[in-house]
């Protein structure tokens, strides 16, 4: 259950988000895929080959269809929703043409035709003049291998103000004709940003479990390299400018995630896909001040844990917890050190002493998630929020926490409700059991 | 797009003409031709002449009366500040410019407003802005009907030379495709228009070309989203589009809003400037995003 002030409309994405966000040279970049590939290359950021670029008829008729390799993708430069793209997979028996994804034949005078009508704009947004160009083809990562219909998945990342904040995976299925492009038919599957495990599935109108016509289940799916996708939609959006935009990745068999195309209006049926407002979360990372891709990804984690996480931990049982808990805190340098924790469900969000924090070096900034200003009695302060890992009778919690600098904290951390899903707090706490938390604390 | 549409709509108005002048010219030189006149077909009701229906692109003896009556009875106070527009009205209608136009032309921004909103708050697309309009402005000259009529006979011809050629296997490049598909158009209309004789419906033979124009505007809309996209896409923005210029074509022919907009031009023309100024700070889901999101909000 979303609600409605949560999920992001056409009328908001366009006058909140990308107009605002976006400035004309960036939309530039991403409108034309050929300018969108040189400008990451220059970033260092991978992206799939180019082997043949059209701009002129003169250039297509001199063009040696010979010296093509038996696997490629034809593109037009400013096509939408990826129409007008045609997959080679392999060449015919014969050797005078090729099999496409979609298992029809093709010559190069189909080829050649099929650019001429990208010359006119037949698949460019108001039918402008466009140019076209040929592409390594990507191949399917083993991984994908028994999801995704002849075609090669991809992986879209939402990112925002350098946060990636929402992402999902698309699978091609028979419908869609091997393509990744949800109008055409493929599936949008949901991906936790936490882990980069796929969550839930949707396609034509429901949610599914399965492959249609299948038994492979979509959820749990794990996409390797997660960390370095989102930290590279990052780097997209640093090098674009683009303050709002969808990052598309694939994964390549041999050379890992590479970067197909940006776009400054992605589509909206990712929220469908992850059961999950994007206005909300877009609204969440707005005002933050975000250093890096590092950062950027830090806080995405810390802040968009997927519910799915929730339901493993209702499938463990509901654990009861005292009023006063021993926890322990991964520090910087990956150590996990026992401390006493109170259990506050008066507080939402947990905190920590800053002391505590700074003997666990989780005070270095590119731990710190964001500065808020917190009024209270005593005045305004700043209150720096951090991204704090902890385990809790025996489940694992990342969360952010914020710093207090309260010195009388006699429990150096305080859990509120935020963190406390699935747990019973019982609170009749004898003076024995709390002399002896506190002695275990003093221990410390 | 705007001003592609524009240039297409001025360069075949401007051939068309130029052909139809040379060939009566030519044609009539040569003694061969006689000028079709109506000829009255006898019907048994006592009424000699069917009445046509009034169309407000029209200067009809029905349409203007009401308007100007209304004009004229109105009693508006000094030009300034709150009625330059009433007296700047009077004056060009004494001039001899026709209420219609002048009524057609206030309505036009409330039009492109009901079609702003409708895209906004409801979610109904379309082939942009002016498609709609304009096709609201040729319901009112040809009759909604009628005009759905053409429309359907346009877009089933464009759709037969499509299917012609595939079958034959026939690969051109887009614009001649474009071209050819133009000339299969021209043809099916002038089928309809050739069938005036027989059919004796008077929209038929007050058909303007403009209206078939505007027609085949929306037909090439049509096919370009069909070869584009997809035939599905292409129905789907097609009805979306009548269904806005019937809605349009509604307000259009709505004598209320006609009189207010004739009568209170200043306070008229305000308001629908602010409603456009609220649409476009909007941004709240539409109507359509409440469906299209369902499974998000309720499950």
């Amino acid at each position: 259950m979303v609600k409605t002030s949560s999920v992001l409309g056409l009328n908001a994405r366009a006058g909140l988000f990308s107009y605002k966000y976006n400035p004309f040279v960036g939309k530039k970049i991403a409108t034309s895929k050929l300018k969108t590939k040189k400008i990451l290359r220059e970033a260092g950021i991978p992206v799939p080959d180019i082997y043949a670029q059209f701009k002129t008829v003169r250039k297509l008729n001199k063009f040696d269809w010979k010296k093509l390799p038996s696997s490629f993708a034809l593109k037009p430069n400013k096509g939408l929703g990826g129409e007008g793209i045609i997959v080679i997979k392999k060449k015919t028996k014969d050797g005078t043409g090729w099999v496409t994804t979609k298992r029809t034949n093709v010559t190069p005078e189909d080829l050649a035709l099929h650019i001429m009508d990208i010359f006119e704009g037949a698949f460019s947004m108001r039918n402008s003049p466009d140019m076209a160009f040929i592409e390594e083809f990507v191949g399917r990562h083993k991984i994908f291998r028994k999801f995704a219909f002849r075609g090669t998945p991809d992986i879209r990342i939402i990112v925002f103000n350098k946060v990636p904040v929402m992402a999902m995976l698309r699978l091609p299925t028979k419908e869609s004709g091997g393509r990744a492009n949800l109008h055409q038919g493929a599936i949008a599957v949901g991906i936790d940003i936490v882990t980069g495990i796929t969550t839930k599935a949707y396609w034509k109108g429901d949610y599914i479990r399965h492959k249609p016509g299948t038994k492979r289940k979509l959820h749990g799916i794990k996409i390797p390299n997660w960390t370095k996708m989102l930290e590279m939609a990052v780097r997209c959006q640093e090098a674009t400018g683009l303050g709002y935009m969808g990052a598309d990745i694939v994964l390549h068999p041999e050379r890992g995630p590479m970067v197909l195309e940006l776009n400054y209006l992605p589509g909206l049926q990712i929220q469908i896909a992850n059961a999950a407002g994007l206005k909300k979360r877009l609204e969440r990372v707005e005002d933050l001040i975000v250093h890096d891709a590092e950062h950027g990804v830090k806080i995405a984690k810390a802040l968009f844990a997927a519910r799915f996480s929730d339901r493993v931990k209702a499938k463990e049982g509901i654990k009861t917890i005292k009023a006063f808990e021993t926890i322990r805190i991964r520090a910087r340098d990956k150590k996990k050190v026992s401390v006493g924790a109170k259990i506050d469900t008066g507080a939402w969000r947990t905190s920590i002493s800053q002391k505590l924090a700074d003997e666990l070096g989780l005070m270095e900034k590119e731990n710190i998630l964001w500065t808020k200003k917190v009024k209270s009695s005593l005045g305004s302060e700043e209150r720096r929020v951090i991204s704090l890992t902890f385990w809790l009778a025996g489940r694992k919690i990342t969360t952010p926490a914020s710093v207090a600098k309260r010195l009388t904290l006699k429990f150096p951390v305080i859990i509120g409700r935020k963190n406390l899903k699935g747990m019973l707090i019982d609170p009749s706490v004898s003076v024995e059991e709390k002399l002896e938390a506190e002695e275990k604390i003093k221990q410390i | 797009m705007f001003k592609r549409r524009v240039v297409i709509v001025v360069v075949f108005s401007l051939a068309t003409f130029l052909s139809f002048f040379i060939s009566s010219t030519v044609l009539l030189a040569q003694g061969n031709i006689s000028i079709p006149s109506p000829t009255p077909t006898e019907l048994p009701s006592p009424s000699p002449e069917p009445t046509p229906r009034p169309d407000l692109t029209q200067i009809t003896e029905e349409t203007v009366g009401p308007l100007e009556k209304l004009l004229r009875e109105q009693v508006v106070g000094p030009a300034w500040p709150l009625n330059p527009i009433k007296h700047a009205i009077r004056g060009s209608v004494d001039a001899g410019v026709p209420t219609n136009t002048i009524v057609l032309l206030l309505l036009l921004p409330f039009v492109a407003m009901i079609i702003a909103a409708a895209r906004h708050v409801v979610g109904l697309r379309g082939f942009g802005i002016f498609l709609p309009a304009a096709l609201s402005v040729v319901f009112l000259s040809t009759g909604p009907i009628m005009g759905i009529l053409l429309f359907l006979v346009i877009v089933t011809f464009s759709t037969l030379m499509r299917i012609m050629m595939r079958r034959a296997s026939i690969k051109l490049q887009y614009l001649p495709r474009m071209a050819l598909m133009l000339w299969f158009v021209v043809l099916g209309v002038l089928g309809i228009l050739f069938l005036a004789p027989v059919v004796n419906r008077p929209e038929l033979s007050n058909v303007s070309i403009f209206s078939v124009l505007i027609l085949v505007l929306l037909a090439e809309d049509f096919s370009k989203v069909q070869l584009g996209k997809s035939a599905k896409v292409a129905v789907n923005l097609t009805t979306e589009t009548l269904i806005l210029a019937l809605v349009s074509y509604a307000f259009l022919t709505f004598e209320g809003l006609q009189n207010y907009a004739l009568l209170n031009p200043e306070s008229y023309l305000l308001l629908v400037a602010f409603a456009n100024y609220l649409l476009g700070k909007y941004v709240g889901l539409r109507l359509a995003e409440y469906w299209r999101f369902r499974k998000l909000i309720t499950s």
